[in-house]
Parts: structure tokens; sequence; C-alpha cells
């Protein structure tokens, strides 16, 4: 069994980070993965890109020409990534969910964390443990401002169906 | 076939600038301790001259070369030996930067004001036309040099001064600091001088230009 | 970098450039003497310098870097000074893109006024990239070549499982040329054409006797096969993906993957070549031709089957590219 998961955003919107914490959880998991990053040449504002490709075997080729899920988190991503939205893709569009995270007064800057919590309830246990996403996200984000606000956004994305 | 050191021109300054160096750290004791690294131009035929370990390097790139032999053998003296383009055009960058850093050589430049080995074409320290200002090497790297680093310009036809010097200028190397030494030297081939003309172009038209001393 | 340590590395000089500036970071911060030298030609005699002093000392680059440490790798070729340069293949040419290519292949194996008395090393896998920085640091001061670990920016930033591998082998010591008591003298410019000569033929010598103890190969699927895949690297890894999926699916095609481009495994491939009948040969790779020029040089075959080349420069190339590729092959 082998998922591919392409998250694509704007340079500076969170994209390698929430892709490495997923990679982290997965391969404690004890699962094979490995994580590609791909971005433009400006260090701000350009495309930021992760390829995760997480398989039960050794993983020869991290690269893909079809994802399973493809998540996107700006208008400049999704215009970047049209060659990969073919028939049979899961796409989870941002524009999608804004609603959702104005509603509980949530600021646009924390969509990564939001789709961390969406894509680990998405990918299910067997690929990855919830306790270890948290862990991991707090590590990294708990010393850092905003964490409460932080916090309650991956949890709303791990409750959306 | 047995390689064979090539012979520097008769009059050529290069083997005064040698021969003093080795008499400096043949006083000092240091002679084994010392190892040259040689610029491509007329600098090569240095290689294999003197009883000294010897390699050579390419052109413009001696500084680099022993920037990184000496972190990785600080208790050996290292000494890139250069010509004036050597050291002050195509290897302007890499120099300026060693200077800067204080890396522990010492660079010496023997400044004929021509591109010797190629015939004798204008060199950055040319003052045939002093429309364009020749470099002036020691001055301008004393701007951004480390205070304890050791600058100076002397000339071949005053021993007593290069001895002063490169006495100084290994001191400089000893107590970890960056040293340059540059050498007034004559080219009487590309020069076209003879005889007692030759010192007389250094004296007159050379000196005027570069001020020897400490800098 | 964990292997460039483990080798016994002491320092490094670098630039920075896309996709290695990482190496030259992470080393700074973990694991030894570094030194941010103002451009590569710099870091390139740097380490020269640092070599022919006795230390192990590497430096990592990319395209146009790679292209300015040919100055210091032929000098490296002319006086077996045993330098080590991580190559991280970018888009060319020019500033091509920061990304990935295979397009750096004729440089590292050829750059420079020289010969390419180097060794050169295309690793497919990070297990791969670990062993063979090993093997390029014992194998450079076993005898005295520079060498190059040529890979790419995919591989470079992929993170991915990683066990280390057990090395047995103990790390070929470092030795200065300058320890002795009688003055050693080393040139690379002579003054007659039969000098420089005698002394090219010295280094072939030594080129081909290393040849057999260094060249390296990896195979698949080779016996049932009737079409021959050749490719590389990154590249190389994705066409085991392609053949395996593809023998699961009874097809007949095998791999040849070259894992020293220098010296290329030319005995093996030709061997290969020769044993039998194949339908086609099919070389691919993320270039115009560089490893298929590499490859056309070392085939002493007479009667070859028909060459088919798949040509993406500077674009990675997917299992199922290859895949299909394959499938429509008559």
């Amino acid at each position: 069994m082998t998922t591919k998961i392409l998250i694509a955003g704007d340079g500076g919107q969170g994209v390698q980070t929430i892709a490495e914490i997923i990679g982290q959880a997965v391969f404690q998991n004890g699962k094979f993965v490995s994580i590609i990053p791909n971005y433009g040449l400006e260090q701000r504002g350009g495309v930021s890109l992760s390829y995760l490709k997480i398989s039960d075997e050794k993983i020869v080729y991290p690269k893909f020409q079809t994802p399973d899920v493809l998540v996107l988190l700006s208008e400049q991503a999704n215009s970047r990534t049209e060659a990969y939205q073919k028939k049979g893709v899961k796409i989870f569009y941002a524009k999608n969910y804004q609603e959702l995270l104005s509603k509980e007064g949530l600021s646009p800057i924390s969509l990564n964390l939001f789709f961390l919590g969406f894509l680990t309830q998405f990918l299910g246990e067997k690929i990855l443990k919830v306790k270890e996403v948290e862990k991991l996200l707090s590590a990294k984000f708990s010393q850092k401002p905003n964490w409460p606000q932080n916090l309650k956004v991956f949890k709303i994305g791990l409750k959306v169906n | 076939m047995q390689i064979q050191p090539a012979k520097f021109c008769p009059g050529c300054g290069h083997p005064i600038v040698l021969l003093m160096l080795k008499k400096v750290l043949e006083e000092k004791g240091l002679l084994k301790k010392a190892v040259l690294g040689l610029d491509i131009g007329c600098s090569l035929l240095g290689w294999n001259f003197l009883p000294i370990h010897t390699f050579q390097t390419h052109h413009g790139r001696v500084t680099p070369t022993m920037l990184g032999f000496k972190r990785a053998k600080k208790d050996m003296l290292c000494f890139g030996l250069s010509g004036d383009g050597g050291a002050y055009a195509i290897g302007w960058q890499s120099l300026f930067h060693a200077a800067r850093r204080d890396e522990p050589v010492t660079v010496i430049v023997v400044n004929n004001t021509v591109y010797g080995m190629t015939g004798g074409q204008v060199g950055p320290t040319g003052i045939k036309d002093l429309s364009v200002k020749p470099v002036c090497g020691p001055e301008l790297l004393r701007d951004v040099v480390n205070e304890k680093a050791y600058l100076a310009r002397t000339a071949v036809n005053d021993p007593k001064q290069m001895q002063e010097f490169l006495s100084k200028a290994i001191d400089a190397q000893l107590n970890g600091h960056f040293s340059l030494i540059e050498f007034l030297s004559f080219c009487p081939t590309n020069w076209k001088t003879k005889g007692i003309e030759t010192t007389q172009y250094l004296d007159e038209r050379l000196r005027t230009v570069f001020k020897v001393g400490e800098i | 970098m964990q292997a460039c340590h483990d080798a016994g590395a002491k320092m490094m000089y670098g630039y920075p450039i896309t996709p290695s500036s990482e190496i030259l970071e992470n080393w700074q911060k973990t694991k030894g003497k570094c030194l941010q030298t103002e451009d590569e030609i710099a870091a390139g005699f740097a380490v020269a310098g640092g070599a022919l002093a006795g230390e192990k000392v590497f430096s990592a680059t990319s395209g146009p870097g790679h292209i300015l440490m040919q100055d210091a790798m032929v000098m490296a070729e002319a006086m077996r000074i045993p330098m080590v340069l991580i190559v991280a293949q970018r888009g060319g040419p020019s500033s091509g893109t920061v990304i990935y290519s295979q397009q750096e292949v004729t440089l590292a194996c050829y750059g420079g006024n020289g010969e390419g008395f180097r060794l050169v090393y295309s690793p497919a896998s990070l297990e791969e990239l670990y062993t063979l920085t090993r093997r390029a640091f014992n194998e450079a001061w076993q005898y005295r070549l520079p060498a190059v670990v040529l890979t790419d920016g995919y591989a470079l930033k992929a993170q991915g499982i990683f066990t280390k591998p057990k090395i047995q082998k103990k790390n070929i010591g470092a030795k200065s040329l300058f320890g002795t008591a009688e003055p050693v003298h080393v040139p690379n410019i002579f003054a007659t054409e039969e000098e420089l000569n005698t002394k090219l033929k010295e280094i072939q010598g030594d080129y081909c006797k290393a040849k057999s103890k260094v060249e390296t190969y990896y195979e698949v699927g080779l016996k049932e096969a009737e079409v021959l895949v050749i490719a590389h690297g990154t590249v190389g890894a994705s066409a085991e993906a392609a053949v395996l999926k593809l023998r699961k699916e009874n097809k007949k095609v095998g791999l040849f993957r070259p894992v020293t481009l220098r010296p290329f495994p030319s005995a093996r491939l030709n061997k290969v070549v020769s044993t039998k009948k194949w339908k086609k040969i099919v070389i691919i790779e993320s270039s115009y031709g560089q490893l298929a020029r590499l490859v056309h040089d070392e085939l002493k075959v007479k009667n070859l089957p028909e060459i088919l080349y798949l040509q993406k420069p500077g674009l990675g190339i997917e299992p199922e590219e290859i895949e299909d590729y394959i499938k429509k092959i008559k």
C-alpha cells in the first residue's frame, strides 16, 4: 500500500513544516516515508510544494506524477499544480474551508495547521497516530506565540469530515 | 626522464627574493618548516629552486591554496609566491578576502609591472599610462586587515630592508596573522633594458609610484 | 554530510549555492571546521591545499559553482591531490534551475583541460549516497585522484528512512606529501612536451590499475530480459522501480545501472550487451545525452541492437513514465 500526498502553498505558509511533522509521525508509526520539497527561487512569495510518499515497502523513487491527495493552501498553488489535478485525485482546497475558519475566528495564517489536523484525520490511525502528531506539533510550536490558537486550529482540522 | 627545473632570466628579481627568503629562514632556524606555493607566471620557475618544499598552483590561486594548507598544517610556515598579475589581477579577489580574514600565511608579490612569462603585457601595476591608477596592493589591504597583520613594500636592490621585512613577515605568521610583502623587482627581458638601465628604471620609475616601507 | 564525517573529513570549504548549501550550513553547525570562502574558486583551491597538507577535506557545490571548481580539479588531476567534491546537479546550462538535473555528468567526468583522471560516483539511494561518499574519500586517498560524488537536488533534499550501512573496511589514512625531511617538489607545468607526456603516462597507468578495483555496477532482471535499460543516479532508481513493476507483469525488461561513471564499468557493460541478442537498448536520463555519450564511448560491441533514448533534460523521470515508454516499444 502506497499513499502519495502533494501539499502546495505559497512560500511562507508553512507547507514544509507540516510535511515534516507528517513525515516524522509516519516514521514513528513504523512505515516507510519520503519527503521531497520543491520551491521557487524567491525566499518569500513563490510556490512551495512537498511530495510525501508513504509506503509499507521500501521507497525506491520519491517523486510521483499522480498524487492520491492534493492539498492546496493558496490560489497560486492551485494554478501551479494544474497538471496534478487529474480524475481520481482527492483535492482539498483552502478556499473551501475559509468560511469555517472565519466562523471560529481563526486567522488564515494558520491554514497549514488546519490541514495538518485535516490530513491526520484523513490518513487514519493506520498511517499515523494523532497523539504523535500532537507531540511533534507541541515540540515545534508550544514555545512560540499564539500556541493556544494554533492548537485550536489543528483540532478543528482534526474534526472536519 | 627526470623533470628538470627551468631557469630565471639573467637579471631577474625573483631569485634575489627567493635567496633572501632562504637566508632569513635559515637564520631563524625555520628552513625545514617552510613550504612554498607558486603562482603560474615567472613565479613557477621557483619550483625546485630552493631546498624547501615547493609546489605549483594555478595563476591567481596560490593564496587560497596556501590558506587551505596552513589550516590543515598549522605548524608549517606557508608562503605564496606570486607576480603582480597573479596577486593583483586574477588573484586579487582571493588575496583580498584571505587578508581580510587574517589567514596566517605570507604572500610574496614580485612586482615588475608586467606579465613577464607571456611577453611583457601591462599588468595591474603598469606605470606607462598613469591615467589608470596602478594597484597599490599593501595600501589597499591596510583598510581591511587585522591591525597586527604585516604589510610592506621593499625593492630587490635593498637587501637590508628585504631581510628586515621578511623577518617581520615571518614573525607575523608565527603570531597567527596575515602578512604580505611586495618586492619592486627587475625584468630586463621585458623592460628591454641593459645593465645599469635596469636598476635605474626601478629606482627612477617604480620607486616614484610605489612607496617602499611598512604600510 | 554524515558520510564525510564518518570518513574522517576534518574540514569543509564551500560557498552557498542551491541545492547544496545545507551541507555547508549543517557541517558548520554540527560536524567540524568550516570556511565559507568568497567563491568556489577559492574553496576548490583551499581544499587542494588542505589535501596537499595531508588532511581529509571536501567541498560541496552545484551548477555554476561546479564549473568554477574545475580550475582546482584539474590541478588535482595533475598533481594527484585527493580532493573530494559533492556535486548536487541542478538545471543547466547557466543558472538553469536550483532544483534538479543530470546535466553535469560531462563536467564531473571530463571538466577542465584534462583527461578526466577522476573518480565519479553516482548514487541512486540514500544508502548509496552514504556508502559512495565513504568510498570517495577512501579511494581518493588510496589512489591519489580527485573524486566526485555526483548526486542531484532531489536526492539531497529527500528525507526518508535511512539505516546507516555498516562499513567493514577501515578508513584509509590521509598522508601529507610534505612530511619528510627531504624537500618535496610537485609541479603541474613542464618545460617540454615529452616531460608532460611521461607524467601523463604515469597517471594513466595508475588510473588503469585503479579501474578494476573501483568500477561498480548494479543489475536487475537481466537474465530473462529482452529490453535493456541503462540509467544512473536518481533516474536509475526510478528505472529500477519501473523495471520491477514491469517484471511483475511478465514484461521482459532489465536494468544495467553504472554506479561509477569514472571509471565506467565498461567490461561488464560490454559483456552484458554481447551475451545475448537484445531487442532494444534504452538509455534514460535527465539530460540531452550526457550518459549516452559515456555509454557509446565504452561500448565496443559490433552489431548493436537498436538504441532508444528517453531524454528529459532538467526534468525528473517518474517510474510511471518509464513504464509507459517501455510498454510502447515494439
